[in-house]
């Protein structure tokens, strides 16, 4: 009985440290979201729908920018036009969406997203097919498709329905107390993508070729599918990011410093939310809560009376620090292995 | 995964063979050849739409943008042989320019020497955190420049304020010409630039190191080499050639803002790439990277001649980046 | 050795009347100007087991790995129950009835076994069987692949292999890494699947478990098929005859008389070194002007030892001296300054591919600040000298990666002759080299030591042990259980001490 015990109670002990050292890293950045929500709660006057509302809808971007990044490098790639993908779709979508129903909007909005995904597809049969590497090709495509959203809408400008604004922000109008919406349309699309990604054979195929693409493509996986497929998955999400923004703001912006910053948020919360840049390691869920940990840093310190600037700094500096004491863990790690 | 085939059997191909494939070998052994031929056509081409650029006065303005881009590429270069990249050599450009307004008043000497310090030392922090913590390097230099960003915004509000223009020497260095008015001098910068860089990593045994810490870095351990020396080293190179471009961007243009150098970040690893270095470290040569850096410069002349707006700049811009790279691939890829 | 049985007779109906299971006829690759596989046949028949053969080069890996659609071939057909089939990828090879438990696990390191099998599109309920036969009926599917040790990898690959049922099973060298129990649960699956009237192809170096296991073998030589036979017949001497060819056994001469060297100061001395977990107590003295042999199994702390030496890993306890002052190394740097260097087990690790010939051997030359300025004006000569010493072949020198294994070997090892050093540590430097390349290390390894330097010589091939060694230790579960001269040692003793079984020898 003892022994039996014990016996149990070992594999038990050893289930949940496996639990912990696989999903620790995801489980440790929602525990620092929480924190940090709870702490803007406290900072704030009034706390309440209407701030959950804007924490909801204004991280949309950015999380979708996350989730689209964590796809691809999981699957071994990179893509730095996320950012560049996500304005150009602002940008047709705000443009031909402009003074029309709502019943046409959501139309135009699936044809957005489904042209986004097919572009990227192609970005990444150019990838597999050229052998040239993912950073310099998605660098190149970062212009292409700032270009093309600059040639589609020169200045700002569009507009949109309230439905599909209602889509996104819970209003309308783009302001209110209503947080559902926004997060029913971050939490659908996340989990229907999280579970293919851990529980089908084609999902699992991305962190195979990401993983250890000789061993992927030696137990018969066809690898370059996958990685097409992890770009195309990316397109569909960066493409969410843009009609987000519309929602939002209700009008395209061409501006080409929105795609950089786009793309640098993206690999940011991939990095700090557990997704290994060498691919194959990670989930969507840690880069979407990195994703909004990254964003909730400035109305805290804004909230703090600290200056927009130097939050700036105060967040390069965290994600230094924190990468720097992930190397130092994997560097005691390896000595004392 | 042909590394473990035991080849055993050397054979040297039949002669036949050989000259059919003399050309492509020709080629693959020297893809600076092919980039060579890239640049005589756009130059030609552009001279087709602009006779006037075909001499050196129509030259003068490719050069004067070329200039700057090749040594910001210097520093992208150095460090994609690492393995490595700098995404914050923009900004560091940018605050060494501000650092030289600062200093300006002091004289031309204060300002550069100081620039060249704090470039340096922007880059010796990348350095560390590569090299000894192990951060990955686009994460690390995405930060560094997010970090100078947000620190220069703040101080061109305050202390910074009056410090948008550069001293008169600076200015003639960035922006003015010899030999009456067709040669820039920032072109005699950038050859000083290249020689040092072309000779240091040809002859020198940082450049052996370099090339060898980016080719296999188990392999150079084994060696002896402590890499984070090497990359330390690396990345305070880039940050002193990053301060050095931002000089003369301030001096060509006049002024200093927050805009200065940013877009010349994405054509700096343009040009490194389509000169034939690999962003998996261990290949690729200065020489080619300014083949890279003056492809780039005159099809910016040529789309500007064409009246090309912004946004077909980019687009276009972007696909012969990305059919350049295409191009080098093809013609270096041997079985 | 495990004891030899005559191979059972065929048990397979009439094979004359049917076409074979498999037939490969004229199958060539080259890659550039190397040819791997001049024009490679073979025939398995239903119902054998199989042997593929060959010495090291011989072209069997690229073979297995174009009939597992891996690579493709340059010339040659493929025929499966008599039709032509073509393996343009692993799964076109799988659905063909070949499947293939590969040298290196094909598995997602960073995925857990579950995830893995359902990845081969097999659902857990359907592997459990299998997982049973292979003797891993306990093992945890949500463990990650990559914290499991390689013999569980070994064998999950092959209950995955198993599970596709496949009507031809290629395990390449699956014993290798394989402890004797393990490995006689494998050749019991292979009996099961010969039984079954399905075919094994075995691929191994072990002539004793081709005498025990297999009906026919094929032996290819420089890319050719060379024969055919029955194992039983002839036992182990024709099968090495074929494999060699005119190429007798490798023919480095009686070790010639060494006097003196006991009397030669210590440069390497070991007392009761220990390192957690891997040395209990390690004692040796390498002399100058020796080469002293390192004989072992597979995991007994000699990878631990040579970490160690070399700088790669601290040890916990006992002393290192080199030329009688303390050693502790904190880096592979640190050991190289005290002219303790180190050539590792796999030559990739220490190349730089695609750099050229010259900045390979020079590489260790500026491993310090000081030397980063320039070049050292001596370089070039330095490094002539010793392609010349090392008779390298320079014809592809502007990258490593395009020179042959042997003249890959020889950078990694001329790399310390340009740099200079005192001991060298060889760990199992001839693996996978030609025969012509192994004499020449041989001889340069003799000459380094006859000119004062210092070798200690980790190998797995027990035969190199007279040919270059003065002395020779055997380790055993982290200690040295046995030393004796070299000229006196043969390979009975040696394993009887590898594997513990320790005669009053001492």
């Amino acid at each position: 009985m003892g022994a039996v015990g014990q016996v149990v109670a070992g594999r038990l002990g050893g289930e949940w440290r496996r639990l912990v050292r696989r999903h620790g890293w995801t489980v440790g950045v929602w525990g620092l979201l929480v924190l940090l929500l709870l702490w803007y709660a406290a900072l704030i006057p009034r706390f309440g729908p209407f701030a959950i509302a804007s924490i909801a809808k204004n991280s949309l971007p950015t999380a979708y920018l996350a989730v689209s990044q964590a796809v691809v490098v999981i699957a071994g790639g990179i893509d730095l036009a996320v950012g560049s993908m996500m304005v150009l779709a602002n940008c047709v979508s705000a443009l031909l969406m402009e003074g029309q129903s709502f019943g046409t909007t959501v139309l135009i909005a699936v044809g957005v997203v489904a042209g986004a995904t097919l572009l990227n597809a192609l970005v990444g049969w150019v990838i597999v097919t050229s052998r040239i590497p993912d950073i310099i090709v998605t660098l190149a495509t970062l212009f292409v498709f700032g270009g093309a959203a600059l040639m589609v809408l020169p200045s700002p400008g569009g507009g949109t329905s309230g439905g599909l604004r209602f889509v996104f922000t819970g209003s309308t109008s783009g302001v209110g107390s209503n947080y559902w919406p926004s997060l029913v349309a971050l939490a659908v699309p996340l989990a229907v993508l999280a579970a293919w990604l851990g529980r089908t054979r084609t999902g699992l195929s991305l962190y195979a070729a990401g993983s250890d693409p000789n061993a992927a493509y030696l137990s018969g996986l066809n690898t370059r599918r996958a990685k097409v497929l992890a770009y195309a998955i990316g397109g569909a999400f960066a493409a969410l990011a843009g009609l987000a923004v519309t929602a939002i703001t209700a009008t395209g912006d061409p501006k080409f410093a929105n795609a950089a910053n786009g793309t640098l948020n993206s690999v940011a919360a991939v990095v700090l939310g557990g997704v290994a840049l060498t691919g194959g390691v990670g989930s969507v869920i840690g880069a979407v809560a990195a994703g909004v940990v990254l964003f909730i840093l400035k109305p805290i310190l804004t909230a703090m009376a600290i200056d927009p600037n130097t939050a700036q700094v105060i967040q390069g500096l965290l994600i230094i620090g924190v990468m720097m004491v992930a190397g130092l863990l994997e560097l005691r790690r390896r000595r004392a292995g | 995964m042909s590394t473990d085939l035991n080849r055993r059997t050397e054979e040297v191909a039949p002669p036949a063979v050989a000259r059919e494939r003399a050309w492509g070998r020709l080629f693959s052994d020297h893809p600076l050849l092919v980039l060579g031929g890239v640049l005589v056509v756009l130059v030609l081409v552009t001279g087709a739409i602009e006779p006037d650029y075909l001499s050196l006065r129509g030259l003068r303005n490719t050069l004067l943008l070329a200039a700057p881009l090749g040594i910001l590429a210097a520093g992208q270069t150095i460090l994609m042989l690492t393995r490595g990249i700098d995404l914050s050599i923009a900004m560091v450009a940018t605050a060494s320019a501000y650092v030289a307004g600062n200093q300006s008043p002091n004289g031309a000497g204060v300002a550069i020497a100081l620039a060249l310090v704090v470039g340096s030392a922007a880059g010796a922090l990348n350095g560390v955190g590569v090299g000894v913590f192990r951060v990955n390097p686009l994460i690390m230099t995405l930060a560094m420049a997010g970090i100078l960003l947000g620190l220069f915004t703040q101080w061109a509000q305050t202390f910074l304020q009056g410090s948008t223009s550069v001293a008169p020497f600076i200015r003639t260095l960035g922006g003015g010409s010899f030999f009456g008015n067709r040669v820039p001098w920032n072109v005699l910068v950038w050859a000083g630039v290249a020689v040092v860089v072309i000779w240091g990593l040809r002859r020198t045994g940082l450049g052996r190191m370099l090339y060898a810490v980016g080719d296999n870095p188990e392999a150079a351990r084994l060696a002896g080499v402590r890499s984070w020396q090497v990359l330390l080293a690396a990345y305070t190179l880039a940050g002193f050639f990053a301060a050095l471009g931002g000089l003369l961007l301030a001096g060509q243009s006049g002024a200093v803002d927050l805009q200065l150098a940013q877009n010349f970040l994405l054509p700096s690893v343009a040009a490194s790439v389509i000169g034939g270095t690999s962003i998996f470290g261990g290949v690729g040569t200065y020489s080619g990277t300014i083949l890279g850096a003056l492809i780039l410069s005159v099809l910016n002349s040529m789309l500007t001649f064409l009246n090309a707006g912004q946004a077909v700049k980019q687009v276009v811009y972007g696909t012969i980046v990305l059919a350049l790279a295409w191009l080098y691939a093809a013609v270096t890829r041997r079985e | 050795m495990p004891p030899r049985h005559p191979a059972p007779p065929h048990l397979g109906t009439d094979v004359s009347q049917r076409p074979p299971l498999l037939e490969a006829r004229g199958i060539a690759k080259r890659y550039g100007s190397v040819v791997a596989l001049r024009s490679a046949d073979l025939t398995v028949a239903a119902g054998e087991v199989h042997a593929l053969l060959g010495a090291n080069g011989a072209g069997k890996s690229t073979l297995v790995k174009i009939l597992a659609g891996v690579i493709p071939a340059d010339a040659g057909t493929v025929r499966v129950d008599g039709a032509q089939v073509a393996l343009r990828s692993p799964a076109e090879a799988m659905r063909a009835g070949l499947a293939t438990v590969f040298q290196d696990p094909a598995l997602i390191p960073d995925l857990t076994v579950e995830h893995n099998l359902r990845l081969s599109g097999l659902e857990p309920e359907r592997i459990r069987p299998w997982l049973a036969r292979v003797g891993l009926a306990g093992l945890d599917l949500g463990a990650v692949v990559r914290e499991l040790p390689l013999p569980v990898l070994r064998l999950l690959d092959l209950a995955r292999a198993l599970a596709h049922e496949p009507r031809l099973l290629m395990l390449d060298e699956i014993t290798a890494a394989l402890p004797a129990d393990q490995a006689e649960r494998v050749f019991s699956v292979m009996a099961d699947w010969r039984a079954g009237g399905r075919s094994v192809l075995f691929i191994t170096h072990r002539l004793a478990e081709v005498l025990r296991v297999c009906d026919r073998a094929t032996v290819l030589r420089d890319g050719r098929h060379v024969a055919t036979l029955v194992p039983g017949e002839g036992g182990e001497s024709r099968l090495v005859e074929a494999m060699l060819g005119e190429v007798a056994a490798v023919t480095a001469g009686p070790a010639r008389a060494r006097e003196g060297r006991t009397e030669a100061p210590v440069a390497l001395e070991a007392r009761s070194l220990t390192s957690r977990g891997s040395l209990r107590g390690v004692s040796f003295r390498l002399h100058r002007g020796e080469v002293l042999g390192l004989v072992a199994l597979e995991g007994q702390g000699q990878d631990r030892l040579f970490e160690v030496l070399s700088g790669a890993r601290p040890y916990d306890g006992g002393e290192l001296l080199v030329d009688g002052r303390p050693f502790r190394p904190r880096s592979p740097f640190d050991a190289i300054r005290h002219g303790v260097v180190l050539v590792p087990a796999d030559r990739l690790q220490a190349l730089l591919p695609q750099r050229p010939v010259r900045e390979n051997l020079a590489a260790a030359l500026y491993n310090r600040v000081a030397r980063w300025f320039s070049l050292l004006r001596d370089e070039e000569d330095r490094v002539r000298r010793v392609v010349e010493r090392l008779a390298i072949d320079v014809r592809a020198q502007r990258q490593a990666r395009r020179l042959s294994g042997g003249n890959q070997q020889k950078l990694v090892v001329g790399r310390w002759l340009v740099g200079g050093f005192r001991v060298l540590l060889c760990f199992d430097p001839t693996r996978g080299i030609d025969i012509q390349t192994k004499e020449q290390i041989y001889g340069l390894l003799r000459e380094l030591a006859d000119e004062g330097a210092a070798v200690l010589y980790y190998t797995s091939e027990l035969q190199e042990i007279p040919l270059i060694c003065d002395r020779v230790l055997v380790m055993y579960g982290g200690t040295v259980v046995h030393e004796q001269e070299a000229a006196t040692a043969d390979e009975a003793t040696l394993l009887n001490a590898a594997h513990g079984l320790q005669e009053a020898a001492v």
